[in-house]
């Protein structure tokens, strides 16, 4: 899928709601064109009454004028805003959800080094950010700035033009300001976030690991790392709220100059009667009015930046590009039986300095089991995550049935695989939700007969709320072997062309482990199986052993080919043999 | 606005759990971490003063080059040139005034927080394991970093707007009374006009905030578990599923949004509306006195414009509704946190070690009978004794309690019944600090930092020196995939280790508590990711340091424990046999079931 920039979505979004965003910016900018009516029927007010022009019937008059103005414009402006404000959520949504979809495309090396309180905060605070530029922002800016014309215009036509002229000259200084400062400001400001991701991921990976850190008496050291970062994110959030108080002190402080001026000059004009005392009343508010726009288009320009960057964030992470994808045209496959081959000449991580995997080449045929042993860090789990894609293998290097894997769209491939990875994660929910996860349509017979394959039924029976029990964060009620064979029933309970077993029997007990085997054995008879494992009782009576050395194949074969040949292999045997050979 | 709070509370319970049960009292719950800051708030209050006092006086200096110097006949320019500079320096002062204000108090409320969060992290480090079981991470995650955030909100920006405006309020009230009594009075209308609508909002607006509220973390929540659960997503095709949940969750946030949106805009535009009226009102009824010659021009101009500002605050305060809401929820989390009193604790007079490397390291369960929930049972009265420097292995079927038994002894969890003692000292008469320094323990999850993989294995204490982590290192066999890492033990750990394999991932944490030395040795499954020959290492490894030590090892490959000096078997929760290798072998019992299916021939399958 292309990535999209979001400032695109956001056109696009405009584009697609032009008309109501006309109508609500139009209606907002009437109701401005209503409300600077304000000032000059006040001004009209005051005419009258040093002309001693005014009688109680004209009082009246104006007074209900006014109070036309302010209910027309009280109802003008909240239409535009309420508008706007919807649309706003609207696009808030729109983006939120374009946002998880792009997630679900990119891969693991992506996340591997992605903290998720990051991801969290680009999805929530950037586009609550961008919402809040677009409604809020928008209204305000068109208010602010339609206000800043309109009181111009009036103020022309009110009085003088030198007046006006004199008294603007402060106010040119605000836009200067906000041009060289704003951008401080917002260096600063992020630092701030920047402060608070680091303070929260360290929070997160302190409290995930809080058994650890009781167990070590660490807390100490923990608070200490963590005081770390709380001093830091005060050192600088000072900085900001500084320069953020210099720079809106800034604004009044030249509006209240313009103000002086207009007195000083506007008064002048007055005494020497070149203009009415009625027209100087109304040009003072009208400054008043001005004052505000500015102050507010400041805070916008602010707001905007802020969402640019917000923006600019979020457009690197919409056009992260989706490393692992469907090819264009992938081949069809309307039955998967489950062979396959292995050429792979070499596999390197991209940040690592070597190659994890060299020349591992083999097949295996539909329907058989294939074992996989070797030390720690040999290459085992890189070997297994290439054939579902979760890392992409050069291409030509898997087949799935005779076809390139990187030729098959990514839901026939791992449709056709089920995958017990070695580090199993499960969801906050029930047992049964979990099992279900692969289906979510699996009936519960489907889902107690994978339980029992995996042995784990009558675990769950035994809870109080059997399936229905909720499991905790990543299954922390559950027993290190539990969590195992719940993960090995969602796999099995998918059914799939293909298992895949990544050390997937380690914390379970001898005698487990033989009944999942043999469970295995019947439930998967016809099926292709790889298993990764430590111990040779899971491997032993697979159709093919490959033994894995520094990324290696070092022996391949049969059980009792591979104790003939003497190698390594037999050398792991006779130490767990010894295992067996009780005293 | 306090006195409705409690029937309110009082409803909402029974709603659900997240929402929140208190009003403005959760907040105050918290000030005593802003009472080092008094004198801060009142200079705040007293700088508010100055800015708003000139705030106010200028329209009042207007007023009077209007009334005195320009409408007079007798016209003075000189007076207007005073007021004007007179007005200048009250600007000056004002904005200095306001920018002292903004720092004072953004320090004050800064150091709140830092305050509260301090405490706020050890406080969760204090709680006991069973508050981990129900807690989630990212909920308390969102507790340290953004509840405190909104709650230092209400003492920047709420009591800051309610002093400021407030003030403003009533100085601009005091102002127009100084003006006119009588036209200030009628003013005074709208005062009980404007409480009424504010009522009538009250319920609605903080309903609408809630329900948004409690979807957005819903949000959350689920993006969090997602985003960490995203492989398992893509093996098993459900990203559009899940994409359609997140889809769902996320409308009825928009929706929840939108409502509260458009009450609260509603709420401000009737205030805005019933401010415009009150101008109308004031030009109907000032002009009709202006004109009867009750009061000059000038004072109607004032009051216009005072009317006007009388709007500024109010607004603003209005706008503070949703800031006292939010702090409200955040203060009322952060409350219960802090009120949560660990259901672990020291005893109060705790008698600390002077030297833990004098502990023998004798440990004794006795009768003890242990349940994480009332309704089921997982241990049942086991009772046994390890002697100091004896290494001790557990065996058990998956889901034994054999796991369990190690959080009692390292006192995460208490039985109910029964007790468990290390050197004859019941656990729970020792100081955790201590505890967790005598017994150390490798548990079968594997945790890693972002940091160095010096830093991992030593915990990021100092005082551990480099020597000693190799040293440690060495012995679990770990030292040469460690040399081969890019920058050895300097290498980066990224993402909890996620670029490490799940053998050398647990080979750190092996080396960890060697380098960290305790007198009580437990490793829960900690060779279960690795091959053989690695094992045969760390056997090697464990063998030296064991000698000197306690030791108790819990694996599912007998040849871990075969040498042990007793062997304990579980099963469900029952402690079954007891014994040397050959004595349990020879009894025939579960272990020697368990000992024949450890073969690597082993295939018969025991009917169960
Ligand atoms: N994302 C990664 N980037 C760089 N190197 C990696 C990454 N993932 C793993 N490695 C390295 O590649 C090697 C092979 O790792 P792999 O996880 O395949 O080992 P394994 O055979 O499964 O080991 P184990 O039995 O311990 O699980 C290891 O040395 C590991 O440190
Ligand atoms: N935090 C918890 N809350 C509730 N129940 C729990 C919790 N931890 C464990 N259990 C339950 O207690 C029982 C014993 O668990 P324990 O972890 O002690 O088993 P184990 O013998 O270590 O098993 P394994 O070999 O699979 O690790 C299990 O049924 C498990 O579901
Ligand atoms: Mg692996
Ligand atoms: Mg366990």
């Amino acid at each position: 899928m292309v990535p999209v920039n979001p400032r695109t979505l956001l056109k696009q979004f405009m584009l697609e709601h032009k008309w109501a965003y006309i109508v609500s910016l139009l209606s907002i900018v009437l109701s401005e064109f209503v409300t600077v009516q304000f000032p000059n029927l006040l001004g009209q007010f005051t005419d009258l009454l040093q002309a001693h022009k005014m009688t109680p019937a004209l009082i009246l008059h104006y007074a209900i004028l006014l109070g036309a103005v302010g209910v027309l414009y009280v109802l003008l402006y909240g239409v535009g805003q309420l508008w706007n404000g919807t649309l706003g959520r609207r696009f808030e949504y729109i983006l939120r959800r374009r946002l998880f979809h792009h997630w679900e495309l990119l891969s693991t090396s992506y996340y591997r080094y992605r903290s998720i309180g990051d991801l969290l905060n680009h999805a929530m605070t950037d586009v609550r950010q961008v919402r809040e530029a677009l409604s809020g922002g928008l209204n305000i800016l068109t208010n602010a700035i339609f206000l800043l014309i309109a009181t111009l215009y009036m103020t022309l036509r009110t009085v003088p033009m030198e007046l006006t002229l004199y008294s603007i000259i402060p106010l040119l200084f605000v836009p200067v300001f906000v041009v060289w400062f704003g951008p401080k400001v917002r260096l600063a400001s992020k630092h701030v976030q920047e402060g608070l991701s680091d303070m929260a991921e360290l929070t997160e990976e302190s409290l995930s690991a809080v058994r650890l850190i009781k167990a070590t008496g660490n807390e100490e050291v923990e608070a200490g790392r963590f005081r770390l970062r709380v001093e830091e994110i005060v050192r600088r959030q000072m900085t900001m709220f500084t320069r953020s108080a210099l720079f809106q002190s800034m604004i009044p402080l030249m509006g209240s100059i313009a103000f002086a001026i207009a007195l000083l000059y506007g008064g002048y004009l007055a005494l020497t009667g070149r203009i009415l005392l009625g027209s100087f009343v109304a040009f003072t508010l009208y400054l008043t009015m001005l004052i505000q726009p500015l102050q507010q288009i400041g805070f916008v320009i602010n707001n905007f930046q802020r969402a640019s960057a917000s923006l600019a964030r979020l457009a690197v992470l919409l056009g992260e590009m989706p490393d692992i994808e469907s090819p264009e045209h992938p081949v069809e496959l309307p039955v998967v039986r489950g062979r396959v081959a292995v050429h792979l000449p070499t596999f390197q991580y991209a940040d690592a300095e070597e190659p994890t995997l060299t020349g591992v080449d083999f097949e295996l045929p539909a329907g058989q089991t294939l074992g996989i042993v070797g030390r720690t860090g040999s290459g085992k789990t890189t070997l297994v995550n290439l054939l579902p894609r979760m890392f992409d293998p050069p291409t030509g290097t898997f087949f799935l049935d005779g076809v390139d894997v990187r030729d098959l769209s990514l839901q026939t491939l791992r449709e056709a695989i089920s995958y017990v990875p070695q580090d199993g994660f499960l969801f906050s929910s029930t047992v049964a939700d979990n099992i279900r996860f692969g289906d979510e349509f699996a009936s519960s017979d489907e889902v107690a007969s994978a339980a029992r394959d995996a042995c784990i039924y009558d675990d769950v029976m035994s809870f109080p709320s059997g399936f229905d029990t909720v499991v905790g964060e990543r299954g922390v009620t559950l027993s290190g072997g539990q969590k195992q064979r719940t993960s090995i029933a969602r796999a099995l309970l998918k059914n799939a062309p293909i298992l895949i077993l990544d050390d997937s029997l380690s914390a379970v007990d001898m005698n487990t482990e033989k009944r999942i085997l043999a469970a295995l054995e019947r439930r998967r008879a016809d099926k292709t199986n790889i298993i990764i494992s430590n111990r040779l009782s899971a491997v032993r009576h697979a159709h093919l052993i490959i033994v894995l050395e520094e990324g290696r194949v070092v022996e391949r074969g049969t059980h009792d080919e591979l104790l003939r040949h003497d190698g390594v292999y037999a050398k792991m045997y006779h130490l767990q043999e010894a295992e067996e050979a009780v005293g | 606005m306090s006195q409705a709070e409690p029937t309110i509370g009082k409803k909402r319970r029974s709603q659900s759990s997240d929402v929140p049960t208190s009003g403005i009292h959760s907040l105050l719950k918290l000030l005593p971490f802003a009472k080092p800051f008094t004198w801060n708030f009142i200079v705040v209050l007293f700088l508010v003063i100055i800015y708003n006092g000139t705030s106010v006086l200028q329209p009042y200096l207007v007023k009077i080059a209007i009334d005195r110097d320009l409408s007079v006949h007798h016209p003075n320019y000189q007076g207007l040139l005073h007021i004007t500079i007179i007005y200048v320096v009250i600007v000056v002062l004002g904005v200095v005034a306001n920018f002292a204000q903004v720092l004072v108090l953004q320090y004050s409320g800064q150091s709140i927080i830092r305050e509260i969060r301090l405490q706020l992290f050890r406080h969760i480090e204090k709680q006991s394991m069973s508050f981990f079981d129900t807690n989630s991470i990212g909920r308390l995650v969102t507790n340290v970093s953004s509840d405190t955030e909104t709650v230092s909100q209400f003492f920047t920006q709420f009591f800051l707007s309610m002093m400021r405006d407030g003030l403003s309020v009533v100085m601009i009230v005091i102002a127009m009374f100084e003006l006119n009594v009588k036209i200030a009075a009628i003013s005074m209308i709208i005062l009980p006009i404007l409480f009424g609508i504010s009522f009538a909002f009250r319920n609605r607006l903080r309903n609408a905030y809630q329900a948004t509220r409690s979807r957005l973390s819903a949000v959350v929540s689920f993006l969090a578990e997602n985003l960490a659960g995203m492989r398992i997503i893509q093996i098993f095709h459900q990203e559009r599923r899940q994409d359609d949940r997140f889809g769902e969750l996320n409308e009825k946030h928009r929706r929840a949004n939108v409502r509260e949106y458009r009450t609260s805009v509603f709420f401000n535009r009737v205030l805005e509306l019933v401010g415009n009226l009150a101008v109308a009102a004031v030009v109907w009824f000032g002009g009709g006195s202006v004109l009867h010659g009750a009061i000059l021009f000038g004072t109607l101009y004032a009051f216009i414009s005072y009317i006007r500002q009388f709007f500024q605050p109010i607004n603003s305060m209005t706008q503070q509704w949703n800031t006292l809401q939010s702090s409200m929820v955040s203060a009322d989390r952060i409350g219960k946190l802090l009120e949560r009193e660990p259901s672990i604790q020291d005893k109060p007079a705790v008698e600390r070690i002077a030297d833990v490397s004098r502990v023998r390291g004798q440990v004794e369960f006795r009768g003890v009978t242990f349940s994480y929930q009332p309704d089921m049972v997982v241990l049942k009265n086991i009772s046994f004794r390890v002697e100091p420097g004896e290494f001790i292995g557990v065996v058990g079927p998956t889901g034994a309690g054999k796991s369990s038994i190690i959080s009692l002894l390292a006192r995460f969890y208490e039985p109910q019944m029964g007790s468990v003692l290390i050197d004859g000292k019941d656990v729970r008469d020792y100081a955790q600090d201590d505890l967790h320094q005598v017994v150390g323990l490798v548990q079968q999850e594997v945790n890693l930092f972002t940091g160095t993989v010096l830093d991992n294995i030593r915990l990021f204490r100092e005082d551990i020196p480099r020597e000693r982590v190799v040293a440690a290192a060495e012995r679990v066999g770990a030292h040469h995939i460690i040399e081969r890492m890019p920058h050895a033990y300097d290498t980066p750990l990224v993402g909890k280790g996620q670029n490490l394999s799940m053998g050398e991932r647990q080979l750190l944490s092996f080396a960890r508590i060697i380098a960290l030395d305790p007198r009580i040795l437990i490793l829960d499954e900690a060779t279960a990711n690795l091959d053989s020959q690695t094992e045969e290492l760390v056997q090697q490894g464990l063998q030296a340091v064991s000698a000197s030590r306690t030791t108790l090892v819990i694996a599912h490959r007998l040849a871990t424990i075969r040498h042990a000096d007793q062997i304990l078997v579980l099963e469900k929760g029952q402690l079954v046999e007891r014994g040397r290798h050959d004595e349990l072998v020879a009894k025939g019992g579960l272990y020697a079931l368990l000992a024949e299916k450890s073969g690597v021939n082993a295939r018969v399958v025991s009917g169960s």
